[in-house]
C-alpha cells in the first residue's frame, strides 16, 4: 500500500479550481436562462421585445451552457484529480492544461453564448452552437484527449479500473459523435437528417455525460466510503453493455416518424436493453454503497449516492417512455422535459458536483464549508423532486387531452399550475446552487481534508488509489 | 496477491475496445446511414417531379424561424399516431422534408405542429398573432415578436414578411401535388396495405380544425344550450378580436382587415353563426372552430346571438320603392337577387359578401357599410355615387332580406 502512495504523482489542483469556478460560473448563467424560460411560460411579456431575449434564444443559451459549461468543465476538474490516482501517472502538460481551459471557455462557451443570443445558431438540439463554436469544442475534445489518455494508455490495459474505462470511452466516443450530430444534419436534409439528429440526442448523454459521471460515481464511492467496489466484473460488464448499446438508442426520439420502422424498433428494443444495462450498474454502485447507506455523511459521497439513485429512475423511465405505446402518448409533452431534467439536474449534476466536491475537498489550500454543501445537496434533492413530479404531472395531462378531442389550447391551459410549480422549484434549486458555491469558497482553507471521517482516514491519495483497483487484493482491507 | 490476468485479458479488452468501436460505427449504420438510403429511395420515388422549393423570402423567414427556436414549441412532423392525423392531417411523409436544411421536426410541441400549418390562417391573422400573440389567442403563451414590426402589427418589417411567407409554405408542397400527386405516391411506396399506409394516403392532407373552407355542410347545433359556459367560451376564445360585448374592439381587431365583425350590430340566423364557427369566414382572420363540440358552438352561437339588442329605427314606407331601384341597379351582383349573397360576380371575391337573408345589420351598421364601405373587402364607399337619399333607402332595403327562422 505505501508503494501505491508514492506512486500518486501530484494533483494539478491549480487547473481543478480553475475548471471548478468555471463550472459554479457557467452553471449560474445557464441556471438564470433555464428559470427566465419557465418565467416567460407563465408571464410571456417578461424579457418580450428584447430579441436576445426571445425564449428559444434562451433556450439554446440554457441547454448548451449546461452540457458544455457546466457539466464539461465540472467533469475537466474531476478529471485533473482523477487520472493522476487512477493511473498513477500526471496528466500530459499544465501548459496544455491552461489552453484547454482557456479554450473551453472563451473560444466555446464565451462566443457560444453570445452567438446563440444574436441569433447565429443551429436549431438543431444539443448542438445549437453554430458550426464555427462546434470547430473549437471538437479541438477542445482532443486536446482533452491529448491531456487526459497517455497516462491511461501507458499502463497495461489489465489495470485500469473501471472508472477509467469509461473515461476513456467517453473521451473517444464523444469525439466521434459530436461531429455527427452537430454537422451532418447541416448536410442531409429532413428526415434522413433527422435520423442522425436523433442519434446525437442521445449520444450527448449516452456517451459524453453518462460515462462521466459514472466514472465520478465509481470513482467517489470507494475513495469517499474507504471500501472498494463490490463487484469488478460486474463493472465491467456494465461498462461494455453500456457503450454497445447506449448509441443503438437514438431513434427512439422519433417513434411513429417516417424514418424506417426497422430503425424505430431496434432504438426501441435497445432502449429496453438498456434500461436493464442500468439496473444491473446501479446493483453494483448501490452495493457498494452498502456500509455507509444512501445519505451518507461526507457531502460529495452524498451527492453521489443521489446521483446513483436519479440515474436508475431515470433509465427506467426511459426505457418505459421509449417503448411505443406509451411514447405516442407522452412524447412532446412536458413528461419528456421532467425526464431531461432528471437525467441532466438530478443523474448528471449530483454527479459532476458530487466529483467536484469530493475534488475540491482534497485541495489542500481551498475553502470548504460542510455545512453549506449539506445545505446544498438538501436544496437541491428537494428542487428537483418537485420539478421533476411537476413536468411529469403535466404531461400526463397534456398526454391526455392531446388524446381527447379538446382543443389544443386547453392543453396550454391545463400546464400552466404545473409550471408555475416548475417556476417555484427553481427557489430550492437556486438556493441550492447558492450554497454549492458559498460551500466552496467559504470555510476555513484546508477544512475540505479536515473534514474526511478519521475512521475513513482516505487522506492520501494513494490510499484512494489502491482501492481503486480493477481486481481487488485480498490482503488489501484497510485496517 | 493474485497472478496478474495478463494476456487472456488484454486480448479480450482490445476484443471489447474493437467491438465498442465496431458498434458505434454500427449504429451510424443502422440507424443513420441506412435509413437515409431507405428514405432516399422513398423520396425518389413517392416525390412529384418537380416538388415546389421555398423561395428567397421563404428561406430567410425559415432562417428566422430557426434561429428563434420556434422548432423547440412547434413541431413539423407529423406522426403515424392517431391522435396526430385527428388533429394535423396525413402523417409526413419523407419527400415533404427534402428542403429541410436543417430539419426542423422538433421533440416538444407547446403550442401545435405546423407542418401543415401553411393557408390555414390568414396573412393578417399571422401578423397580428407575432406582433401581440396575446392579443388573439387570449392564453396564447407564445412570446411576442414585436420587434420584426415597425410599431404596429399592420406594419411588418421584411423579417415578418419573411417569417409569414414561411409559415404559409408549411405543407404547401404536398397540398399542390394534388390528387395525383398522392396517387403516384401511394402507388410507388411500395408499401403494404396495412394500417399505416391507410393513414398515409386516406387521411386528409390537412386536418386543422382552425382552416377555413367554403361549401361545406354545417351540422346541425342542438337546440339546448349552456349560456354561461357559452359565455365562458366567448371570452376565452372570441373577445380578443370581437370584444367583450362583441362590438368588434378586442385587442385583437386594430390590425385585421378585414375588421371582426361588430356582432352587436347584427342580427344572425342560428345557421348564419354555425357556418361561421364550423367553416371559418375564408379570407379573413376568422378561423373556424371545429376542435370545439356541437353543443360549445351551440352555447357560443346563443351568446354571439344575444349581443343584438334593442329596437331599430324605423324607415318611411315610401323609402322602399327607391331602395329596391338602387340594389337592383348596384347592388345584386353581388348580393344576389334575394340578398342571398349569391350573385352572379360573388364567386369571384375571395370574400363572400354578406347574405343578408341570414344576417340584418342595424339600420347604423348598414347605413356606414354604405357609406364608408368595408375596409379589407370589395364592397366600397358609395357616397359618390349615390345620393343620400338613395344611400339611406338601400341601407334600409337591404334589411327586409333577413328570415329569422330561415336557413336552418
Amino acid at each position: 500500500m505505501m508503494s501505491d502512495a508514492a506512486a500518486v504523482p501530484k494533483v494539478e489542483t491549480g487547473l481543478v479550481y480553475a475548471h471548478g469556478l468555471a463550472a459554479l460560473a457557467a452553471l449560474f448563467i445557464s441556471v438564470a436562462f433555464g428559470i427566465l424560460a419557465s418565467i416567460q411560460l407563465l408571464a410571456p411579456e417578461v424579457g418580450a421585445g428584447t430579441p436576445w431575449l426571445g425564449w428559444g434564444r434562451i433556450r439554446y443559451a440554457h441547454t448548451q451552457g449546461i452540457m458544455l459549461g457546466w457539466l464539461g468543465n465540472a467533469f475537466f476538474a474531476f478529471l485533473y484529480h482523477a487520472v493522476p490516482i487512477l493511473t498513477g501517472r500526471a496528466v500530459t502538460s499544465v501548459r496544455l492544461g491552461r489552453w484547454l481551459f482557456a479554450l473551453w471557455n472563451f473560444a466555446v462557451m464565451a462566443p457560444g453564448w453570445i452567438l446563440v443570443l444574436t441569433g447565429v445558431s443551429q436549431p438543431l438540439e444539443w448542438a445549437e452552437f453554430p458550426i464555427g463554436v462546434d470547430a473549437f469544442v471538437i479541438i477542445g475534445l482532443v486536446l482533452a484527449g491529448v491531456q487526459f489518455l497517455p497516462p491511461f494508455f501507458s499502463r497495461g490495459l489489465e489495470s485500469l479500473y473501471v472508472s477509467s474505462w469509461y473515461i476513456i470511452g467517453g473521451l473517444i466516443f464523444t469525439l466521434l459523435a459530436y461531429p455527427m450530430g452537430n454537422v451532418l444534419p447541416e448536410m442531409v436534409p429532413g428526415a434522413q437528417g433527422a435520423a442522425f439528429s436523433g442519434l446525437w440526442i442521445h449520444d450527448a448523454v449516452g456517451l459524453f455525460v453518462t460515462p462521466m459521471a459514472v466514472a465520478i460515481l465509481y470513482f467517489v464511492i470507494p475513495a469517499a466510503s474507504g471500501r472498494p467496489i463490490y463487484s469488478h466484473f460486474l463493472s465491467m460488464l456494465g461498462f461494455w453493455l453500456l457503450f454497445l448499446v447506449y448509441p443503438l438508442n437514438g431513434t427512439h426520439h422519433y417513434v411513429y416518424s417516417v424514418i424506417p420502422m426497422e430503425a424505430q424498433i431496434t432504438a426501441v428494443a435497445a432502449s429496453a436493453i438498456l434500461g436493464v444495462t442500468v439496473i444491473l450498474v446501479v446493483f453494483n454502485l448501490l452495493m457498494s454503497l452498502r456500509g455507509v447507506g444512501v445519505f451518507p455523511r461526507d457531502a460529495g459521497l452524498k451527492l453521489v449516492a443521489m446521483s446513483t439513485i436519479f440515474y436508475l429512475i431515470v433509465s427506467i423511465q426511459g426505457a418505459l417512455q421509449a417503448q411505443m405505446a406509451i411514447n405516442q402518448a407522452v412524447h412532446f409533452s412536458d413528461w419528456v422535459i421532467g425526464h431531461s431534467h432528471l437525467a441532466m439536474l438530478g443523474f448528471a449534476t449530483f454527479a459532476a458536483a458530487g466529483g467536484l466536491v469530493h475534488a475540491w475537498q482534497r485541495i489542500p489550500w481551498a475553502r470548504y464549508n460542510a455545512r453549506a454543501l449539506t445545505w446544498s445537496y438538501w436544496l437541491l434533492l428537494v428542487g428537483v423532486v418537485v420539478m421533476v413530479a411537476s413536468l411529469t404531472a403535466a404531461g400526463i395531462v397534456e398526454a391526455y387531452l392531446w388524446q381527447s378531442n379538446a382543443p389544443w389550447l386547453e392543453s396550454v391551459r391545463a400546464a400552466r399550475p404545473f409550471w408555475l410549480v416548475r417556476s417555484l422549484s427553481a427557489i430550492p434549486i437556486t438556493a441550492g446552487f447558492i450554497a454549492l458555491l458559498v460551500g466552496l469558497t467559504t470555510g476555513p482553507r484546508g477544512a475540505g481534508l479536515d473534514a474526511i471521517d478519521p475512521v475513513i482516514r482516505l487522506d492520501s491519495a494513494g490510499e484512494a488509489a489502491s482501492l481503486l483497483k480493477p481486481v481487488r487484493e485480498p490482503v488489501g482491507e484497510p485496517a | 496477491m493474485r497472478a496478474p490476468p495478463g494476456r487472456p485479458l488484454r486480448m479480450a479488452y482490445l476484443a471489447a475496445s474493437i467491438a465498442g468501436v465496431a458498434f458505434f460505427a454500427m449504429s451510424v449504420a443502422l440507424l443513420g446511414i441506412w435509413p437515409g438510403r431507405v428514405l432516399e429511395r422513398q423520396i425518389r420515388a413517392m416525390s412529384p417531379d418537380r416538388p415546389l422549393g421555398l423561395t428567397v423570402s421563404e428561406e430567410r423567414g425559415r432562417t428566422i424561424y430557426s434561429r428563434e427556436g420556434c422548432a423547440y414549441c412547434h413541431t413539423q412532423q407529423v406522426r403515424y399516431v392517431h391522435a396526430d392525423v385527428m388533429r394535423f392531417g396525413a402523417p409526413t411523409l419523407a419527400w415533404e422534408t427534402r428542403f429541410d436544411f436543417p430539419h426542423l421536426w422538433g421533440t416538444r410541441r407547446i403550442g401545435p405542429d405546423l407542418a401543415r400549418a401553411g393557408s390555414v390562417r390568414s396573412d393578417d391573422w399571422h401578423y397580428a398573432h407575432l406582433f401581440a400573440p396575446r392579443s388573439i389567442v387570449a392564453d396564447s403563451v407564445m412570446p411576442s415578436y414585436a420587434w420584426q414590426f415597425d410599431g404596429a402589427p399592420g406594419r411588418p418589417k421584411q423579417g415578418a414578411r419573411d417569417l409569414v411567407a414561411y409559415l404559409q409554405s408549411l405543407g404547401r408542397a404536398r397540398e399542390i401535388a394534388g390528387p395525383e400527386g398522392e396517387a403516384r405516391a401511394h402507388e410507388r411506396c411500395d408499401c403494404p396495405n396495412d394500417a399505416m399506409s391507410q393513414m398515409a394516403f386516406a387521411s386528409p392532407i390537412n386536418a386543422s380544425p382552425a382552416r377555413t373552407r367554403t361549401g361545406s355542410d354545417v351540422p346541425a347545433l342542438p337546440n339546448e344550450v349552456d349560456e354561461r359556459r357559452g359565455r365562458i367560451l366567448y371570452a376565452k376564445n372570441c373577445s380578443s378580436c370581437h370584444g367583450p360585448d362583441g362590438r368588434g374592439d378586442g385587442p385583437g381587431a386594430e390590425s385585421l382587415l378585414t375588421a371582426p365583425s361588430d356582432l352587436s350590430a347584427h342580427e344572425y340566423t342560428t345557421a348564419r353563426v354555425a357556418d361561421a364557427l364550423w367553416n371559418g369566414v375564408a379570407g379573413t382572420a376568422m378561423q373556424a372552430w371545429r376542435d370545439h363540440s356541437l353543443g360549445d358552438l351551440a352555447s357560443m352561437a346563443r351568446v354571439v346571438q344575444r349581443f343584438h339588442t334593442g329596437q331599430d329605427a324605423t324607415v318611411p314606407e315610401d323609402l322602399v320603392a327607391l331602395g329596391e331601384r338602387v340594389y337592383a341597379a348596384h347592388c345584386v351582383q353581388c348580393h344576389g337577387q334575394d340578398g342571398g349573397g349569391n350573385g352572379s360576380a360573388a364567386a369571384e371575391l375571395t370574400i363572400a359578401p354578406t347574405n343578408f337573408r341570414i344576417q340584418r345589420p342595424t339600420l347604423s351598421q348598414s347605413l356606414r357599410a354604405v357609406r364608408e364601405g368595408v375596409r379589407g373587402t370589395r364592397m366600397a364607399s358609395w357616397t359618390a355615387r349615390l345620393t343620400e337619399p338613395e344611400i339611406v333607402a338601400v341601407a334600409a332595403y337591404v334589411r327586409r332580406f333577413f328570415d329569422a327562422e330561415g336557413g336552418r
